[in-house]
């Protein structure tokens, strides 16, 4: 639990180390310093109860609010022995979690659900339970958990020395730190989330790192001059914007099968807010794999040579979106295509993709299905092929950011 | 300098959410910058100068630009005027020439560090600046001192001011940057809040009126427009419906062009089916 540690004026124990360590497998950047600033913080009476040490503790380890919702779990993890799974409520893949799977065996063994629960219920049924079980326990927490009463290795106790300590229990407006944790403010910035409408603006603000107008640092040198001699020789000196070439953008969009149609419109989106970033932005359809065309309109009708797109400049910015879910002889070989038989283009999927992605090497996959599911499901093999070609991001906050960098030339070399 | 006695519980114009009063006081114990963020009219301007006025001290208000460097939000040198000194003199002014200090113009960074009171220093908008000037401002959060750079010293402030910045997020701040803050997100008001923040502005108004505005405003909310209309447009739309004496009509709210100021989102609430809503 403590661990001695020494600052510049004397050594003393640190409360929370473990706390900071489980932040860290959180997924919660801390370091040292932040732990000793909490123990200053505790010293200097700012957390005397554990609603204060909530708001306290969040304060010194938490930065950036895409954190914040892992720092109330582990919060409720470590004080309050309450596993909250990193899901949103409704969202399927609760179903997965250890702390459903948990749940779900205790509940059965102590009767609360029957015997038969996970045949005899739905799943909905299940995850409803689960959910509502959870609040009751953020609601009317009333102790009896790891430790509240274990007084002697817990920095928390009610009687004695709670010099520099925290006391639980007994004070007023107690258990408001769970109840806040309760309401998961903060999920919809977590970056595991998937993209929505209500926190589409967050993805917007980490897009805006793709504009490239530069400062004012380069220094004009002919109006230099021409001001200097104005002035008599007293030299003047002129700088003029850094100019950077706005980008051009191709969003490629899978929109066959209803599995994609939730996602078409939120890239859509997602992108037209951004037209100001990019001199050009062209959308273009397919279904499932890319052949010799794509199309211009959603109904895809009216089609465009994939060939005339490998001609645009190669600094194009190239997104695709698609769940890369198919039959694998649908990527992978001649006349693969499923949707119209064309003998004149016997060149395989992923020849085509290969091609555009060694043409436009600033180029993203963004895949709706999250990235901890690209292993093990149907479309795995193809997944799998056309993350060799593509660099793949999944449609969440965390993807857009990470499909940002990738897009945004970081290395600084020029084409 | 015990600031055992700074204690912000909010005043008669703000209204202060609890879990942020205690934050600001943590900020204000531990002596160390507060970075708030969140959208556009949760009140985090405000805020700093509440804390302020609540607190009775002066404010230095840094409102960040993209061109500002950084340095003259500390001081800056009036060089036109020293080198017109220089050539014509002084005159009675009192100001030597070979005396620098003559010539510097503080800036609001300046101010604060130099005051003999505390101070509340605001810096707003910090997102807005290039992030080399974020990186400058790295020793003035961390040590409170900053240099001068033509004759090489250091100010250094006796009284640490109360420094709170803002950001809108419209550029992310390096994690430097953030190490030195407490950093605070400030989540959209509630309806509840909302209540309170409006009884604050309109303490004579119907409570019946207000919220069946604050309803009609949060169904607005929800429907996805391009600029979702914020706080202060609600304020000024509750002060709007007052004059205009009648209960709003959720079918048909009248004067929704308070709350809505982009065309886009004007046409499609006017259009039947409203915007298009996303998942």
């Amino acid at each position: 639990m403590s661990v001695e540690l020494e600052d510049e004026k004397h050594a003393y124990n640190a409360l929370f180390v473990d706390f900071m360590y489980l932040l860290r497998d959180y997924g919660i950047p801390t370091n040292l310093k932040d732990l000793l600033e909490l123990n200053r913080g505790i010293e200097q009476g700012l957390a005397k109860t554990l609603d204060e040490l909530f708001v306290f503790s969040r304060l010194v380890f938490v930065r950036r609010v895409e954190h914040m919702d892992a720092f109330e779990r582990a919060f409720a993890f470590y004080f309050y022995d309450i596993d909250i799974p990193a899901v949103e409520e409704g969202d399927m893949s609760l179903l997965r979690t250890k702390a459903f799977r948990d749940w779900l065996n205790k509940a059965i063994e102590n009767g609360e659900l029957p015997a038969r629960a996970k045949w005899d219920m739905s799943p909905e049924e299940l995850m409803k339970k689960f959910w509502e079980r959870l609040r009751e326990q953020t609601k009317e927490h009333n102790g009896g958990n790891k430790w509240i009463g274990t007084k002697g290795n817990s920095p928390f106790g009610h009687s004695g020395n709670s010099e520099g300590g925290v006391r639980v229990g007994g004070g007023a407006g107690n258990g408001t730190a769970l109840k806040v944790i309760g309401d998961r403010r903060f999920i919809s910035y977590s970056h595991s989330n998937k993209l929505r409408a209500d926190n589409l603006r967050q993805a917007l603000e980490s897009m805006k790192h793709l504009k490239h107008a530069g400062a004012h640092t380069d220094l004009d040198l002919k109006d230099t001059i021409y001001k200097t001699t104005r002035n008599g020789g007293e030299i003047e000196l002129v700088f003029k914007r850094e100019l950077r070439d706005r980008m051009n953008l191709v969003l490629l969009i899978d929109n066959g099968g209803y599995s994609m149609t939730p996602y078409v419109d939120i890239t859509r989106l997602l992108f037209s807010k951004l037209k100001d970033r990019f001199e050009n932005i062209t959308t273009y359809y397919f279904h499932n794999a890319i052949y010799d065309k794509v199309y211009v309109d959603q109904r895809r009708i009216r089609s465009y040579s994939t060939e005339k797109l490998l001609l645009q400049k190669a600094d194009t910015r190239v997104v695709v979106v698609g769940d890369a879910t198919m039959a694998p002889e649908e990527l992978l070989s001649p006349f693969g295509s499923i949707s119209g038989f064309d003998l004149s283009d016997s060149r395989a999927s992923i020849q085509w993709m290969r091609l555009i992605a060694n043409r436009f090497k600033y180029n993203t996959w963004l895949n709706p299905i999250p990235r901890e599911r690209w292993g093990g499901n149907y479309g795995a093999t193809t997944l799998k092929a056309i993350r060799e070609v593509f660099h793949m991001e999944d449609l969440t906050l965390g993807g857009v950011k990470g499909m940002v960098e990738h897009l945004s030339n970081k290395t600084g070399k020029e084409d | 300098m015990s600031t055992d006695n700074l204690e912000f519980k909010g005043s008669d114009q703000y209204y202060l959410d609890p879990e942020l009063g205690s934050i600001v006081n943590i900020a204000l114990q531990m002596e160390k910058p507060l970075l708030l963020t969140g959208e556009a009219g949760t009140g985090k301007t405000q805020l700093a100068i509440q804390v302020a006025k609540a607190l009775d001290m002066d404010i230095e208000i840094l409102r960040c630009k993209s061109t500002i460097k950084g340095e003259e939000a500390c001081y800056n040198q009036d060089t036109v005027l020293r080198l017109n000194d220089a050539r014509f003199g002084a005159g009675d002014t009192g100001r030597v020439v070979d005396n620098f200090y003559d010539y510097v113009v503080w800036g609001p960074i300046g101010r604060a560090f130099r005051a003999d009171r505390k101070r509340v220093l605001l810096l707003d908008e910090v997102d807005k600046t290039e992030s080399d000037v974020q990186d400058n401002l790295l020793d003035i959060l961390e040590d409170f001192e900053f240099t001068i750079r033509e004759v090489n010293e250091t100010i250094k402030a006796d009284v640490k001011p109360v420094i709170i910045i803002t950001s809108n997020a419209k550029r992310e701040l390096s994690d430097p940057f953030l190490r030195r803050c407490f950093c605070h997100h400030i989540a959209f008001p509630t309806p509840d809040q909302m209540t309170e923040i409006l009884k604050l502005h309109y303490p004579d108004t119907s409570p019946e009126l207000m919220e069946a505005a604050r309803d009609i405003f949060f169904d607005l909310r929800d429907r996805g427009f391009e600029k979702p209309p914020a706080t202060s447009e609600l304020i000024n739309w509750v002060g709007a419906l007052e004059r205009l004496g009648e209960m709003p009509d959720p079918k048909n709210p009248p004067l929704t062009g308070v709350l809505l100021k982009r065309a886009s989102d004007i046409q499609a609430y006017r259009g039947e089916e409203g915007p298009k809503r996303y998942l």
